[in-house]
């Protein structure tokens, strides 16, 4: 009892400090541009400024960085989902002739850094004549974590009891519709991939930084708020307005899949 | 973010066993296997196994991207970077940030997940989501929002720190050559503080309950069995944890960019920020030099990456021979 009131004390002191940020964000949001400027570390808006909303929408064109960043975060995780899926199917269950160099290759590559491979790849994607164009930034997107991706499918392929696969063959399951029966068992493993291809996507600064620079209509938040904020730099409570309304549909998808995103990772750990 | 897996250890420790021997597949089925292979293997050719040998490749020519590859230097790019102080500075800068983030995130976060995994704590929803909730921020964004708060001027460090009389002086702690790489670190600890929670929560939640209330019945107290039963238990995971930790800050870019621009002068340039201002920001773009630095960068990931990934197998290895 007494260690649980000084845990909830001290727990919610650090707590405030650690949320401090978002609340000025929010209390900014409500701000003049005056108020925000001499109000200090003050969290209530005085007075109170219900235009910045507005403001913010339409002069960062706000609605089409928010579908920029849903439609990169949605292309790239289902891209992931299937590449690896599919590769990771096939290591797991099947021998062919390279085989081995292939699984050695994707351990070997790993977490190779982004800056190391980022300068060829742009390269690539300028003479595929995708620069400044969404599908240049999906691609870009999805060639990073898709080497640990494939592992966690091999190692979850492998546990598949083998009985499954002989019940399945009996049946005159084809090579496709065994795949299809397999996929759904692996839902544990798909939740992680789709979880942080989703929050790598929507948290990427870099591969859209370097491949729309010469359209900022194509930008994701992350790029567009950081220009926004560049192109504007006294509006703060534009900004704060801005930067609010990005993070609502987020964290409305955070708190509804809080509780998976946990067991989802457990399930994996535990696998 | 994501950064990765826990299940990294099991993953790579051994290659897959085919449970039989498959030697009489069919043309079709072949044919199938190349289908199932081929979405990857053009993004992974592509994307990551070309561009390595064309960063090779490009590492040894003087290029600024415009024209054909002509001016072959052989290694000349390489001595121009051992000359180039403002390489050694990205260099030692990243690994300082990696060590200092490293160090004050994971046993911050370890503490906290214990803390939270209690049973008989209050309102340890609530508490869960306060500190996971930064990660939903873009990096980008979180820097944009403390270079406002820690500014001189006006910002709310500065306000709070003068209205309680602490200083007179405004504080510049981002414009500082000492502090700005301690602040960049900090700041990253409070960005990615969540997801290290939810690693650490993943890990407890697979110590059996029982063993608790085993320990519970000999008397020990929560510092016991912390360090008796938990910490034991969870070490193999917690090297994996600590070896992706200290990976993904290595790769710090985003918070440099927002925060610093490199800046006070060189006090907080880091390998990715120095690899993208070299080929992207600055005219004539040095895609050869840049290429270089890349390379080098890529090479002292991988040096960390197999010496822990070493120490990883060499836990996992022990903790088998000890439960047998």
């Amino acid at each position: 009892m007494r260690a649980n009131l000084i845990a909830v004390l001290v727990l919610s002191g650090i707590g405030f400090l650690w949320t401090y940020p978002f609340l000025w964000m929010v209390s900014a949001a409500f701000k003049t541009q005056l108020g925000v400027f001499s109000g200090g570390a003050g969290l209530i808006p005085q007075p109170l400024e219900l235009g910045n909303f507005a403001r913010a929408w339409k002069s960062a064109g706000f609605s089409v960085l928010l579908f920029n960043t849903v439609f990169y975060a949605t292309a790239s995780a289902t891209i992931e989902v299937i590449k690896s899926s599919t590769c990771g199917y096939v290591l797991a269950r099947y021998e062919f002739p390279g085989r081995r160099l292939l699984y050695w290759l994707v351990v070997a590559t790993l977490f190779v850094p982004l800056a190391t491979v980022l300068l060829p790849q742009f390269l690539l994607v300028e003479r595929l004549g995708l620069l400044n164009t969404r599908a240049g930034v999906v691609l870009g997107q999805s060639s990073g974590a898709g080497a640990l991706y494939v592992l966690l499918f091999v190692h979850f392929f492998r546990r598949i009891p083998q009985d499954l696969f002989d019940s399945a063959n009996l049946d005159g399951a084809s090579f496709p519709r065994t795949f299809l029966l397999m996929l759904p068992l692996a839902r544990p493993v798909i939740a992680v991939v789709v979880i942080f291809q989703f929050l790598q996507s929507w948290n990427d600064f870099n591969v859209p930084l370097v491949y729309t620079i010469g359209q900022p209509s194509l930008q994701n938040l992350a790029v567009g708020m950081f220009a926004f904020q560049g192109a504007h730099a006294n509006d703060w409570s534009g900004f704060a307005a801005a930067t609010l309304m990005s993070l609502l549909p987020v964290l409305a998808v955070f708190l509804a899949f809080q509780g998976y995103f946990v067991g989802g990772l457990a399930g994996a750990v535990k696998e | 973010v994501p950064d990765a897996e826990i299940d990294f250890v099991s993953a790579t420790s051994a290659e897959p066993i085919l449970d039989r021997t498959t030697s009489q597949q069919s043309r079709s089925t072949y044919l199938w296997i190349l289908l199932f292979l081929l979405p990857f293997l053009v993004l992974y050719l592509g994307f990551t196994l070309w561009p390595l040998v064309a960063t090779a490749a490009y590492s040894t020519f003087d290029w600024d991207g415009i024209g054909a590859l002509s001016r072959f230097v052989g290694l000349g790019n390489y001595l121009t970077i051992a000359a180039d102080p403002t390489f050694w500075r990205s260099l030692s800068n990243t690994l300082i940030f990696a060590l200092l983030n490293t160090a004050i995130k994971l046993p911050a976060t370890l503490f906290l997940a214990v803390l939270l995994t209690r049973r008989w704590l209050w309102m340890k929803r609530f508490f869960r989501t306060i500190f996971f909730l930064p990660v939903i921020i873009p990096v980008s964004v979180a820097g944009l929002v403390f270079t406002y708060l820690l500014n001189p001027s006006n910002g709310a460090l500065n306000a709070f720190l003068r209205a309680s009389g602490l200083v007179h002086q405004p504080v510049d702690l981002l414009g500082h050559d000492g502090t700005a790489i301690l602040v960049l670190a900090l700041i990253s600890v409070w960005q990615i503080f969540g997801q290290y929670l939810v690693y650490w929560m993943a890990a407890l939640q697979m110590v059996p309950a029982d063993l608790y209330d085993a320990a519970e019945i000999d008397g020990c107290g929560e510092w016991a069995k912390l360090i008796r039963i938990t910490l034991p238990l969870i070490l193999p995971i917690a090297v994996i944890i600590a070896m992706l930790a200290f990976i993904n800050a290595l790769y710090v870019f985003g918070l440099v960019v927002t925060l610093t621009s490199g800046g006070p002068g060189h006090a907080t340039y880091v390998m990715s920020y120095f690899i993208y201002v070299e080929a992207f920001s600055q005219i004539p773009f040095r895609y050869g030099y840049a290429s270089a630095a890349a390379l080098l960068y890529g090479l002292l990931a991988l040096v960390f990456i197999a010496s822990q990934a070493h120490l990883v197998r060499r836990t996992g290895e022990n903790r088998r021979a000890y439960a047998e």
